[in-house]
């Protein structure tokens, strides 16, 4: 769910941008400073960011009948972590802007500052706390997924509230329309992404477990 | 035929050899004045000269402009509709400006939306990554762009051949299956381009890859008679969206 173009006031475009900016502007330089310390890195980073923008392409079947599409963003904070998520995910929203008209280049600030910084960092809250209680690896996949797609759907909501106050109640009135009509599809995509992140790393463990060991998501395998 | 209909028609358009900075000028004011001016008369100009710009002088199928659309105009129309319902201590109810309200909102994103889209239907986005550099952007970013965009569209054939090949299978056939298999797709893709990824990395270490993924750039030269019609056509529609 992004904020269509020309949704929002100058102001509140303009503003978004200015809260997402420093948080892109973290991640390029981490970015910058990891391809300079390794060239190679520059084509893991893009597949990253391609895997990112398939995986929105990927259907989900709904509770409601129809289907819905993941952000996958918490799978990306788990795997690549949230500063570099902040950089990736705006470039997937860019190319969503210009590939599918989902989403807009005025409202770019305000969609990455959801869906590229809130969703990646509450996901990765939600997976290092599901950790340090004891919870493994799937749960905490789980945990990330959900609550990225679930903080990404509210501040876009909290984002909508304060653009477009209800007439009566204000911002907490509209708030509440928001976040209702939303529910509806975003709700049921938050169990069905977590479930999605679940069986995905279950199959990263079996096929790709190296990989997940070198990203520090698993412990080496004792050697028998 | 990469796949996306959007990107398809860009790399089709009649308007692909323009230079990307003329396209973002004129392309970029309609996305100021969409926003800027009242919607009506302004948003409804500007919704109407993308379009007709789109379809006509840039060949772009109406098709494609008309799926393209699909996605935005859901969300307007949700978006617009609950700006319009109040939520008070009688319950709900239609805002006292409830028409008007729900009217601009449509009317400003449909024309930015349009806007967008004729900037997307003509240019792309291999033509509008160098652009990044002229704002600044570090060179290792715009790598890091340039390789998601190249990937993506590897990934999506790989999507749609395993998405194929499970549904083949009775995959997709419950609704428990179809999560298993999303899953397994998703996997898939991840260890696909991660492979990819490895393997471009080895190949590009073969030719001694120490100065980035530098590509020549196509030259697109500016038009002077283009960028004139564009700034005489968004003062037309700035001075009728003010008066109006």
């Amino acid at each position: 769910m992004h904020i269509a173009e020309g949704f929002l006031p100058v102001p509140h475009a303009v503003g978004w941008t200015l809260a997402a900016a420093p948080f892109v502007v973290h991640g390029a330089r981490r970015v910058v400073v990891e391809v300079r310390e390794r060239p190679e890195a520059t084509l893991l980073l893009g597949a990253a960011g391609a895997f990112t923008f398939v995986l929105s392409a990927v259907k989900l079947p709904s509770f409601t009948g129809s289907s819905s599409h993941p952000t996958g963003t918490g799978a990306g904070a788990v795997l690549f972590r949230p500063p570099v998520m902040a950089l990736l995910g705006t470039i997937v929203l860019l190319f969503q802007a210009l590939l599918l008209a989902h989403g807009g280049l005025t409202t770019l600030g305000a969609n990455a500052f959801a869906f590229a910084v809130v969703g990646p960092w509450a996901g990765y809250g939600a997976y290092r706390l599901t950790r340090a209680l004891g919870g493994g690896l799937l749960p905490g996949v789980f945990a990330a997924m959900a609550v990225a797609d679930l903080a990404t759907y509210v501040t876009t909501a909290g984002q909508l509230a304060l653009a477009l106050p209800d007439a009566e109640t204000g911002v907490p009135g509209a708030l509440v329309k928001f976040l209702s009509v939303f529910a509806l599809t975003q709700v049921p995509l938050a169990v069905g992404e977590g479930l999605l992140g679940v069986l995905l790393f279950r199959a990263l463990t079996t096929n790709a477990r190296p990989e997940l060991e070198r990203l520090g998501l698993l412990r080496p395998e004792p050697a028998r | 035929m990469t796949g996306l209909a959007v990107d398809d028609a860009a790399w089709a358009s009649a308007w692909r050899r323009r230079s990307p900075a003329d396209k973002l000028l004129l392309c970029g004011g309609l996305v100021v004045c969409a926003l800027a001016l009242p919607a009506w008369p302004g948003s409804v100009l500007v919704g109407l000269t993308a379009v007709v710009l789109a379809l006509g002088p840039a060949r772009v199928p109406a098709r494609t402009l008309g799926r393209a659309v699909r996605w935005p105009l859901a969300f307007i129309l949700a978006g617009a509709l609950t700006s319009a319902v109040t939520v008070g201590t009688g319950g709900l109810g239609w805002a006292p400006d409830a028409a008007a309200r729900a009217g601009s909102l449509t009317a400003h994103a449909l024309a930015g939306s349009a806007a967008v889209l004729l900037l997307a239907c003509t240019t792309p986005v291999s033509d509008l990554l160098p652009a990044l550099r002229a704002l600044r952007v570090p060179a290792a970013v715009v790598e890091v762009a340039g390789v998601t965009y190249r990937m993506l569209f590897v990934l999506l054939a790989s999507l749609r051949a395993i998405r194929e090949a499970q549904t083949a299978r009775m995959g997709h056939s419950t609704w428990r299956r179809s999560y298993r298999s999303s899953g397994a797709l998703a996997a898939a893709v991840l260890t696909r381009s991660w492979d990819r990824a490895r393997r471009m990395q080895e190949g590009l270490a073969g030719r001694g890859m120490e100065t980035g993924l530098r590509v020549l750039p196509e030259v697109l030269p500016s038009s002077r008679a283009f960028l004139a019609a564009s700034a005489a056509g968004l003062a037309a529609i700035v001075a009728v969206g003010v008066a109006g």
